[in-house]
């Protein structure tokens, strides 16, 4: 297992996913990336993870149905949505859902990177025995 | 332009939608941009519409499809061509141009028959490359259909003509045809598939041209496409005619062992004659283990006997010949030889960033030639985890912890060779250059370098720019890396996180290596790289050249910088603005200084009463205009004379160098202010640079504001950027608050009292005296704190302060 923490990266535009998996990887996270959101709920349905990254818009379930998914499941996962349409609604509707952070893109790697360290912490105090 | 220009270094993560936002943004504003114009000129330009909606579909067209079919050229010289021409010649030619024309690597000569043109030539064979359609008769038929058709008339005559101008360069006459597919994501490998022919005499190049491109429909390459749950016969094959070199050896190199990465050495391959022997695997050959470190010394080496060698010529084309007995023991290619081979891969290797798999001949004369240069896959297992990294990263001092921003992305190791103007050494290749400022020294080594820092700077000016075109990683704005950085030390730059070690972190180095792919290299890179093509670069310069016409635009720069142009030419005219008595509101402004200020009233600016006649300084009511004009005409602030600006012994050498002629006389009617009682807008072309300065001033001092705006000049980037510091820090002591990259500034200040305005306006006034001549006198760093303490200093003397 890795040091840092366990996430699921899930964009439906491949370059999203594996810039991320590169530079995650590089700080000592271990990831796995879906492009297709049905996919990527199967996994979460077998294994916990610390953190999920997820775009907003995607075809078939959005990221606001991945976060309410990872609520209704995996209480202690933290969710970062990033996005290039952060509607207010949508924003609004994350922040009730219990969203980790709200990320607009582009984003700069640094700043996704140390979002998903805290979120990382935050999950792994949450839910510590799970892990065990 | 600049926000998309910073997103090609790699700092940020952004998706096709970005793409297709920045185009619907750009594309709007080129409109509203268009049509304002229009409004002013009375219906002028009408081309400019046309012009903002080719554009616009061109980048559209790049964006939407994925694989798309640049039309253009048949044929395309090597020369011409680089990454960016990837969808047109393939992936394997494009970084043969790239090398050739980024890093000087000697490749054949050639030319390259593009996708557009195996597009026309497929369908008028009856085959539709876009279409996914499984095919209705066997492979067998499809290939034998596309060997045996025709090829379209143009693209005949074009490929004859490439091959005559071939000729006329002399050397070998047979030529390597060979396959440069379109990798449809960038990143399927369809290595070893598809067919090259070698030793082919040029009578029959057209002939072994339909023969490659019918390899897209060999069997092995659509089993491979339908494992990769690809359309099975869709795709586009452009194709190299390269010019055989006639081969002493040849053969393969990699830049890193495949089954020992860690082991941190080059593995070269080599056979007498042509490299086929090495590339087929077909005979035994001479395996050598070089030192990635300079002088390169081969660690290991096993000769074979090598029997016999594959060689090609006029009469035999492409043959096997028996090697001397008593030459089969001795090694193909001499250690020299294989030590400027791996000088070579390495440089290849850190300009792709990561390790490569590159095919070379050496020729008769000794000299070496790269064919073909790709990625070499490397297995996942040997990648160094994020554990190893994060380890071996922490036993090596920190120098440099984020300081800075990250222009573009990457790690690099080397020596540490802190660059100045007045240095005597040229920096060493594989360097880690550092600077104070982007000085020409430093962008003149930039392609060489292992990485840059520089203490100023931003990842929107022009050596970002620079650096990520060779794709060296660059940290700008590090503070104090000249300070802290010396000479001579080994350091790995790690511009991904933005953190400098002190000496060799390996890890980091192999984990680079290793990566997948880069971002470069990615289809949305190379998209945008494409679409900035068509926005960025500024054709039209000059406003007096008879080729500054709406016609001749071809960017959404050139657009902009023309309806500028226009629109002040239209407004100074005086046609566009009249008095409520139907009398021209434009009038020229009488002045002691030759600024040629042309007036637009719209209300109470100048005193009633005027008639036709200029006006002069005491007609203007203009509460703005008159205090900028109270600076501007104070004693020396419109200095002619360099002694009076007290700047004495430079000022004294860049007069003799003739700086201070030619440029600085202003043009008639280019200066324009827009005036009312309490209102400015004033628009200055003065020398090459514009400026313009906006405001309004009145009792209320909720409504007043100054924004001042500036840049351009005569001079190259390093003294503007100068140029644009001082401006910042002076504005900032006079409370604007001020943002800028390169050599642009704006400086905004609102909401301050009558009084207050007054004092920045006359100080702005003075400015603009002040900055006519910067950009040339700013030789220096060091002159820019002794340029904005000279500027404070008259500007305090004079109030009393």
């Amino acid at each position: 297992m890795s040091q840092q923490g366990e996430v699921l990266v899930l964009d439906d535009e491949p370059i999203v996913c594996e810039r991320l998996m590169h530079h995650l990887e590089k700080h000592d996270f271990s990831v796995e990336t879906f492009t297709e959101s049905p996919k990527a709920i199967d996994r979460l349905a077998e294994k916990t993870f610390d953190v999920v990254v997820t775009d907003l818009k995607m075809r078939g379930p959005t990221g606001l149905e991945i976060l309410h998914y990872v609520r209704d499941h995996q209480p202690g996962t933290q969710v970062i949505i990033i996005t290039g349409f952060a509607s207010i609604d949508s924003m609004r509707e994350a922040e009730y859902g219990g969203v980790f952070e709200f990320v607009p893109k582009p984003f700069q790697m640094e700043r996704l990177t140390s979002l998903v360290k805290k979120a990382s912490r935050k999950a792994r105090k949450e839910h510590p025995k799970e892990r065990a | 332009m600049a926000e998309a220009g910073e997103m090609l270094g790699g700092e940020y993560v952004f998706d096709t939608q970005y793409l297709k936002t920045l185009a619907t943004g750009l594309e709007e504003a080129m409109h509203r941009v268009v049509y304002h114009l229009q409004a002013i000129t009375g219906r002028r330009n009408q081309d400019l519409f046309d012009t903002v909606w080719v554009i616009a579909g061109e980048i559209q067209a790049a964006i939407e499809s994925r694989l798309v079919v640049p039309k253009g050229d048949l044929v395309i010289p090597i020369d011409r061509i680089d990454q960016e021409l990837a969808e047109a010649v393939g992936d394997k030619m494009a970084r043969l141009g790239e090398i050739k024309k980024h890093l000087g690597c000697r490749v054949p000569d050639g030319f390259v028959v593009s996708a557009y043109a195996c597009q026309q030539f497929l369908e008028g064979v009856g085959i539709d490359p876009t279409s996914p359609d499984n095919p209705t008769e066997t492979l067998r038929e499809l290939r034998r259909r596309v060997r045996d058709a025709p090829l379209p008339k143009e693209l005949a005559r074009d490929i004859r003509q490439g091959l005559k101008a071939l000729d006329r360069s002399g050397g070998c006459d047979l030529l390597a045809i060979r396959s440069s597919a379109l990798g449809e994501d960038g990143q399927t490998s369809f290595a070893g598939l598809y067919e090259t022919v070698l030793g082919v005499a040029p009578e029959n190049a057209l002939h072994a041209y339909k023969r490659v491109v019918a390899s897209l429909y060999s069997d092995n390459v659509v089993a491979y496409r339908r494992r990769r749950g690809l359309p099975p016969i869709q795709g586009l094959m452009p194709v190299g005619f390269l010019k055989m070199i006639p081969a002493h050896a040849g053969g393969v190199a990699y830049s890193l062992d495949p089954t020992r990465p860690e082991m941190d050495v080059i593995v070269v391959s080599a056979s007498r004659g042509l490299g086929k022997t090495v590339v087929e695997g077909s005979a035994p050959v001479d395996t050598f283990e070089v030192s990635r470190q300079p002088p390169h010394e081969v660690t290991a080496r096993r000769i074979a006997n090598k029997e016999a060698a594959y060689v090609a010529d006029l009469e035999m084309g492409l043959h096997r010949v028996l090697i001397a007995e008593a030459e089969r023991r001795s090694p193909a290619i001499t250690d020299e030889q294989i030590a400027k081979m791996a000088a070579a891969t390495l440089m290849i290797e850190r300009y792709m960033k990561r390790a490569q798999d590159i095919e070379w001949t050496v020729d008769d004369e000794g000299r070496l030639h790269i064919l073909q240069v790709r990625p070499l896959p490397l297995p996942a297992s040997e990648r160094p985890v994020g554990r190893m990294i994060q380890n071996a990263a922490s036993q090596y001092p920190i120098l440099l912890d984020r300081q800075g921003a990250v222009a573009c992305r990457g790690i690099g190791f080397g020596r540490v060779h802190v660059v100045d103007d007045h240095g005597p050494t040229e920096p060493p290749p594989r360097a880690v250059l550092v600077a104070r400022t982007s000085t020409p020294r430093l962008a003149a080594s930039l392609a060489e370098a292992s990485a840059v820092i520089t203490d100023v700077g931003t990842a929107t000016g022009h050596l970002a720019a620079i650096a990520r075109e060779f794709r060296v990683p660059t940290i700008v704005d590090a503070g104090d890396a000249t300070r802290v950085l010396e000479t001579g030390w080994e350091v790995t730059v790690d511009a991904e996180e933005n953190v400098v070690y002190r000496g060799r972190v390996d890890e980091l180095l192999r984990f680079r290596l290793m990566q997948q792919s880069t971002f470069e290299e990615r289809l949305e890179f190379r998209l945008l790289r494409r679409i900035l093509h068509r926005i960025a670069p500024l054709n039209l310069v000059d406003p007096e050249s008879p080729g500054f016409t709406a016609a001749n635009c071809t960017t959404y720069h050139d657009i902009i910088r023309f309806a500028h142009e226009e629109a002040v030419r239209e407004l100074i005219s005086g046609r566009w603005v009249r008095t409520p008595r139907g009398e021209s509101a434009v009038r020229r402004l009488i002045l002691e200084i030759p600024l040629d200020l042309v007036l637009i009233d719209l209300g109470d600016g100048l005193r009633q009463g005027l008639g036709t006649r200029d006006a002069e300084v005491d007609d203007i009511e203009c509460a703005p205009l008159r205090a900028l004009l109270q600076g501007l005409l104070s004693e020396g602030a419109w200095a002619t004379d360099p002694a009076d600006m007290d700047l004495e012994g430079f000022m004294a050498s860049a007069t003799r160098a003739g700086a201070l002629t030619g440029p600085l006389a202003t043009r008639p009617e280019q200066n324009l202010a827009i005036l009312s009682d309490e209102y400015l807008h004033l628009n200055l072309k003065l020398g090459y640079h514009f400026n313009i300065v906006d405001c309004y001033l009145a009792d209320q001092r909720n409504h007043n504001y100054i924004y001042f705006r500036f840049a351009g000049g005569v001079t190259e980037i390093t003294r503007r950027s100068r140029r644009a510091v001082v401006l910042r820090r002076i504005l900032e002591k006079f409370d604007f608050v001020t943002e800028g990259s390169g050599d642009l500034v704006i400086g905004r200040i609102k909401k301050i009292s009558r009084d207050e305005m007054v004092d920045r306006l006359q100080m702005v006034g003075r400015l603009i005296g002040f900055t006519r001549q910067l950009d040339i006198l700013l030789r220096d760093d060091a002159l820019v704190d002794r340029s904005v303490n000279l500027f404070l200093q008259k500007v305090y003397d004079e109030s009393g302060k």
